[in-house]
């Protein structure tokens, strides 16, 4: 299992297109995708969980994958983030 | 099954301010002294009746709980000369207490509002008797102070049994929720469900307030459920009754054949229901799920399939006459 934390760096925070975004590279791999923010623990697979954490800019949230490809769902997503969704 | 019961959190504290917006219009709570003292935090769910710490003793004062001054701690007072009062009044106010709640609609005595603004602590006033407040109070207090956590799953009320069907992403929950709702049943929350500890032995679901009775259905995208089916389609909350574990038929895990020996997930130490419910070719989730709530009201109106031909096969068996009759003896001219 892999645990990371993350911070949403763009101006418009987690909305509906990065969203779904993550949802489509989590979806890729078979591993499990968790989020968690302010004592919610969501499927990063499902959209409208990934739209409930309302994460803004400047969110902490922390990432955890686990299964036989999370070090490359990791990767994937961690770059997503920290490309700020690429809209900086 | 795997219901991940690690991140249970619950809240540490609430402020003064919210729990009066609440008390204000569930239980007629008013309030003495305006802004004052709104800023303060509670971080108990109990109540305190403060009789002791006002007659001096303050070796045991559970501060940090709403003090609730009842018909013994005013008649108490009201005994006091007024430099007494003061004095008792001064040493409980010295403690960080969140607020005062005077009961049977007694209002403060002048000196006791004046050092309560001085301190900036809140007093508000109830016309309920101590008894009836503190139970009401309680009962708020501790649903805002209970254990929760958030699951991947979708909440339906089938037949009135609050249904939580979990599994893995993409297996189709969403899809049996939806069914469901077409059928006449009543979607509580999808993708994300947040269950609430209630008192021992009862666990709520609802949905969050940003995402409630939206869905996603795969290859259409979000729908909101409320707007397409109506007001009949939805709930706010319901209790969970059963959990339904989707998951692709694995022909080495053993599936209930009898449903003799129910099984059970631990929620936050409370036992519910449980079934496994292998998806296989030709197997409509939605019938299946809805005779699962059925069973479940049988059995709660005392009625267990199971047991009951259990107890037909050991009177058979007791007759000696292992003869399988037909129901009916003779077909009396009737070919119907």
């Amino acid at each position: 299992m892999i645990e990371k934390k993350v911070k949403i760096i763009n101006n418009a925070g987690l909305h509906t297109r990065p969203a779904a975004t993550i949802v489509k590279i989590a979806s890729k791999y078979k591993s499990e995708f968790f989020i968690f923010k302010d004592g919610m623990n969501i499927n990063g697979k499902s959209i409208i969980g990934v739209m409930t954490l309302a994460a803004a800019k400047g969110s902490e949230l922390k990432l955890t994958f686990d299964g036989e490809d999370e070090k490359e769902m990791a990767e994937e997503i961690l770059d997503y983030f920290n490309r700020g969704f690429d809209e900086l | 099954m795997k219901i991940d019961n690690k991140n249970i959190t619950r809240k540490e504290k609430i402020t003064v301010e919210y729990f009066f917006k609440y008390a204000k219009d569930n239980f007629k709570l008013k309030s003495f002294t305006g802004k004052i003292g709104l800023n303060r935090y509670i971080t108990e769910q109990n109540l305190h009746r403060p009789g002791l710490a006002l007659a001096g003793f303050v070796g045991l004062f559970s501060y940090p709980r709403i003090q609730v001054f009842g018909n013994t701690e005013i008649s108490y007072l009201k005994n006091l000369t007024e430099k007494q009062r003061k004095s008792s009044l001064k040493k409980l106010m010295d403690f960080e207490i969140p607020c005062i709640i005077l009961t049977n609609g007694v209002k403060p005595f002048k000196d006791m509002s004046e050092l309560a603004k001085k301190r900036n602590i809140a007093i508000f006033g109830s016309n309920l008797s101590t008894t009836k407040l503190i139970y009401y109070l309680s009962d708020f207090l501790e649903d805002q102070f209970a254990y929760r956590f958030t699951v991947h799953g979708s909440l339906v009320d089938v037949y009135g049994v609050g249904m939580l069907f979990v599994g893995k992403s993409g297996i189709g929950k969403s899809e049996v929720a939806l069914d469901l709702v077409e059928r006449g049943h009543r979607l509580v929350a999808d993708d994300v469900v947040i269950l609430t500890k209630k008192g021992e032995g009862i666990i709520m679901g609802s949905g969050t307030d940003l995402t409630a009775h939206f869905m996603e259905i795969r290859g259409i995208g979000i729908i909101d459920v409320r707007s397409m089916f109506g007001v009949r389609a939805i709930r706010f909350q319901k209790r969970v009754e059963v959990v339904i574990d989707l998951e692709i038929w694995d022909s080495k895990t053993e599936y209930t054949r009898t449903g003799l020996d129910s099984s059970t997930v631990s929620l936050m130490d409370i036992d519910i229901p449980y079934v496994k419910l292998p998806i296989i070719p030709g197997k409509n989730i939605t019938v299946v799920s809805e005779v699962i709530a059925l069973n479940y009201l049988l059995k709660h109106y005392d009625y267990d399939a199971a047991k009951v031909l259990t107890e037909r096969l050991k009177k058979k068996l007791e007759t000696k006459n292992s003869l399988n009759d037909r129901i009916i003896d003779y077909f009396e001219h009737d070919f119907e």
